[in-house]
């Protein structure tokens, strides 16, 4: 049962897990929007390609490995992006032009 | 996993109570969009994987998109009147619901369709379930369903709601919108054609295909002349047409309404299914762009 | 204690507090979440009664009207907030 892939897989995926805690802890106890946006977009982009990769690991099949890494490819966009236009909408100089 | 159920089952409980409670119009939106999310997630729980995506898709997506936008055009929450009526329907609600509870708590479900259902699933052209009863077996509900879309976009339309004017976004959202249009485009013709025999079909493409498009409108990428919104919106209508088309076919060619010919049945299914995804992108992105610059008078 | 039984409570519990708001609510935007709510609450409670615990498989026949119900809820908000933003819209000026 304990095969490589599948022991590094469940590392993999306990680690994603641990960076998403920190995330949640994170957001919870931080005091403005800016350092709450900064846990945000870095350590749940981090813990979710780490929960992926090891999905990936488990799996192992190339059909399942492809929309794993899309997921993660949208997240990471998607984060940046969003974690830019919120951060953009209160420093003063950026909400227009 | 007992434990995760009821974890998540609180966790939606307290999303719903803070949608409808906060003050301020933008935390309940995301109060309302995370609800979605959650329950899309509880939905996978209870095998339903057609659903949750819809429901992530539409319910959380394009909802929470449609509540932002009304949100920022209604102005802030109005003060509350009328307290007294707080307590009498604080009780009628919770009696409403505790009895609801109970009843289902109690009663034991009735097994009629699904066995009936796998029983003519062969018979139906396509492996997945769902897709075969939307399209095959209750193939007038969706066709009626579809009516129900059209007459929406006919009130915004006859309404004259605005038009979204995107404000510019800056540099940072091109580079995504032109990420995510093409994926999008890509998962939704995947989506369409994993329907008939996987998770997935016309209504989750289409809303796939919408937040594309959406992408495209808010980075300003997309066009914006009368022509287009002209042209979107007899996109949106030709899904009605062609789903009245086949059904009209059928019956000339089978002797019954939406019974397709025998051994053609995916054919047919797949060839309404792309008509509607293609319609129902269009009419979900003009129900959020709306129609007209209407002149503030 | 099943995870069905943990979802119909849920439904029934979003069905109660939607109920509530719809009753005690004078705010356009807050009734039509009100109103999504309660069709997710209708939804969830159609669907944990189709699922079956013993084979893991949920009725299709129910799934078909959720996903029907989804469709057209997005339709109908969609026209009730372009109504609202009009009705709103000319009472201001």
């Amino acid at each position: 049962m304990t095969t490589l892939p599948s022991v590094l897989g469940t590392g993999l995926i306990a680690a994603g897990v641990g960076f998403l805690a920190v995330a949640a802890i994170g957001f919870w106890r931080l005091p403005d929007l800016l350092s709450r946006l900064h846990v945000l977009t870095k350590a749940d982009t981090a813990g979710l390609s780490l929960v992926a990769l090891g999905a990936a690991c488990l799996t192992g099949t190339p059909a399942s490995i492809l929309p794993l890494g899309l997921c993660v490819l949208l997240t990471a966009i998607s984060g940046a992006t969003v974690g830019h236009l919120v951060a953009r909408s209160v420093t003063p100089r950026g909400g227009r032009s | 996993m007992i434990a995760f159920d009821l974890a998540l089952a609180a966790g939606i409980l307290l999303c719903a109570v803070s949608a409808l409670t906060r003050r301020d119009r933008t935390a309940s939106v995301a109060a309302f969009m995370v609800l979605g999310l959650l329950v899309a997630l509880s939905w996978v729980r209870l095998a339903a994987p057609d659903v949750a995506l819809a429901e992530a898709a539409i319910g959380a997506g394009l909802t929470g998109a449609l509540f932002l936008r009304a949100a920022r055009r209604l102005g802030p929450l109005r003060p509350a009147a009328g307290r007294t009526l707080a307590v009498p329907a604080a009780l009628v609600a919770s009696g409403l619901g505790g009895g609801l509870a109970w009843v289902f708590a109690s009663a034991s479900p009735p097994a009629i369709y699904a066995p009936l259902v796998a029983a003519s699933l062969p018979e139906s052209g396509v492996s997945n379930p769902v897709t075969a009863v939307l399209l095959n077996f209750r193939a007038w509900d969706t066709l009626l369903e579809i009516a129900v879309l059209v007459v929406a976009l006919l009130v915004a339309n006859l309404l004259g709601s605005r038009r979204l004017v995107p404000v510019s976004l800056g540099e940072m959202t091109l580079p995504f919108a032109r990420i995510v249009a093409p994926i999008s485009i890509l998962l939704a013709g995947h989506l369409l054609w994993q329907g008939s025999s996987a998770p997935g079909g016309a209504f989750q493409a289409g809303a796939v295909l919408a937040g594309g498009l959406l992408a495209l409108v808010l980075a300003g990428l997309a066009p914006t002349g009368t022509l287009v919104v002209r042209g979107a919106l007899i996109a949106g209508l030709s899904g009605l047409a062609v789903f009245l088309i086949a059904a009209l076919g059928s019956e000339a060619l089978t002797g019954s309404l939406l019974g397709y010919p025998n051994r053609a049945e995916k054919v047919w299914i797949v060839a309404i299914e792309a008509a509607l995804t293609l319609s129902i992108a269009a009419t979900l992105c003009l129900l959020f762009t709306g129609f007209e610059k209407r002149k503030t008078s | 204690m099943t995870s069905d039984l943990v979802y119909h409570v849920a439904g029934a519990g979003l069905l109660a507090i939607a109920l509530w708001r719809l009753a005690t609510c004078r705010d356009t935007l807050r009734r039509i979440t009100a109103l999504n709510v309660l069709a997710i609450g209708i939804a969830m409670v159609l669907l944990a009664s189709g699922h079956d615990p013993a084979t893991g498989v949920t009725n299709p026949v129910p799934q078909a009207f959720v996903l029907t119900g989804i469709v057209v809820l997005v339709a109908v908000t969609a026209a009730l907030l372009a109504l609202a933003e009009r009705l709103e819209g000319s009472s201001d000026e």
